[in-house]
């Protein structure tokens, strides 16, 4: 089975824009073995404005490989019901930040892993959020 | 409204049982609830090795919200593209690899740049944004 990851988009914002379906599966860099690792599906609460580090390279019990094929997918699933796609949550790789995660909101992306480009999180508010994400990468 | 729709399924059997993650997100402009993004590039092009090149030609301004979905259609698996914003090595997307991001264009070196390894690469990317004024010539 592996790992894989189906996206759809639609829009209505072009005539004539059919929307994107396309699939993926997670593999090793340049070979067509699955992915081997991940740290699981995490949750993350955030009750304060202030980046902090979502995962933390040099800290992962499992050392991931760098430069090589991994993959974060992270969500701001909002707080107890309460979903605000008014604010949001910076995601940031090595303090650079990537975009803002509006409440409800999902991203997907590579990571270099390496030690300095640590995943964080910033919330625009003081009010609590949380994120949920699950990386996958390959076992150094 | 314009409305945009990002949907992913996520599944893996690398845990002891089989995990299942599903999410559908309707892309608003920034600080809203009731007004989506209205604006939209859609491209498919061939990338060739040796240069960096920005993805984005024309920028968003800053504060604005934008969803970029990229996608590697090389057949060759040890083809890859390196992505960067601002510099900053963001990861590698090889052949058949996608990303999703909600970009944040926050000034104009925080263009989405990529590159080109192993031979040239086949690109698709659609960028879902609002704000952007055309500039005369």
């Amino acid at each position: 089975m592996a790992t894989t990851a189906i996206i759809s988009i639609s829009s209505d914002i072009a005539p004539g824009f059919s929307g994107i379906s396309e699939s993926m599966t997670l593999t090793q860099a340049g070979t067509l073995t699955d992915i081997d690792s991940t740290t699981g599906f995490q949750i993350r609460k955030l009750s304060a404005t202030g980046a902090v580090d979502l995962v933390t390279m040099a800290s992962e019990l499992v050392e991931p490989k760098d430069s090589v094929a991994s993959k974060i997918y992270i969500r701001n699933i909002g707080y107890k019901g309460t979903v605000d796609k008014s604010v949001g949550v910076t995601i940031g790789v090595n303090a650079e930040p990537i975009g803002l995660l509006y409440g409800g909101d999902w991203m997907m992306m590579p990571l270099t892993c390496i030690d300095a480009d640590d995943i964080t999180v910033n919330p625009a508010t003081d009010d609590t959020v949380v994120i949920e994400y699950v990386m996958f990468y390959e076992e150094a | 409204m314009a409305t945009t729709t990002a949907a992913v399924t996520l599944t893996s059997d690398l845990l002891s049982d089989n995990m299942s993650v599903s999410a559908t997100t309707t892309c608003m402009k920034a600080g809203t609830t009731a007004d989506g993004l209205d604006q939209m590039e859609y491209g498919y092009l061939d990338l060739p090795t040796g240069d960096e090149y920005d993805l984005i030609a024309t920028t968003p301004t800053a504060s604005k919200a934008s969803k970029l979905y990229l996608k590697n259609h090389s057949t060759d698996e040890t083809y890859y593209v390196a992505v960067t914003q601002n510099a900053q090595a963001i990861g590698k997307l090889y052949g058949g690899d996608w990303m999703f991001i909600p970009a944040d264009f926050h000034d104009a070196a925080g263009d989405i740049a990529i590159t080109a390894n192993g031979g040239t690469n086949k690109i698709c990317y659609a960028l879902f944004h609002e704000g952007t004024v055309l500039v005369t010539t």
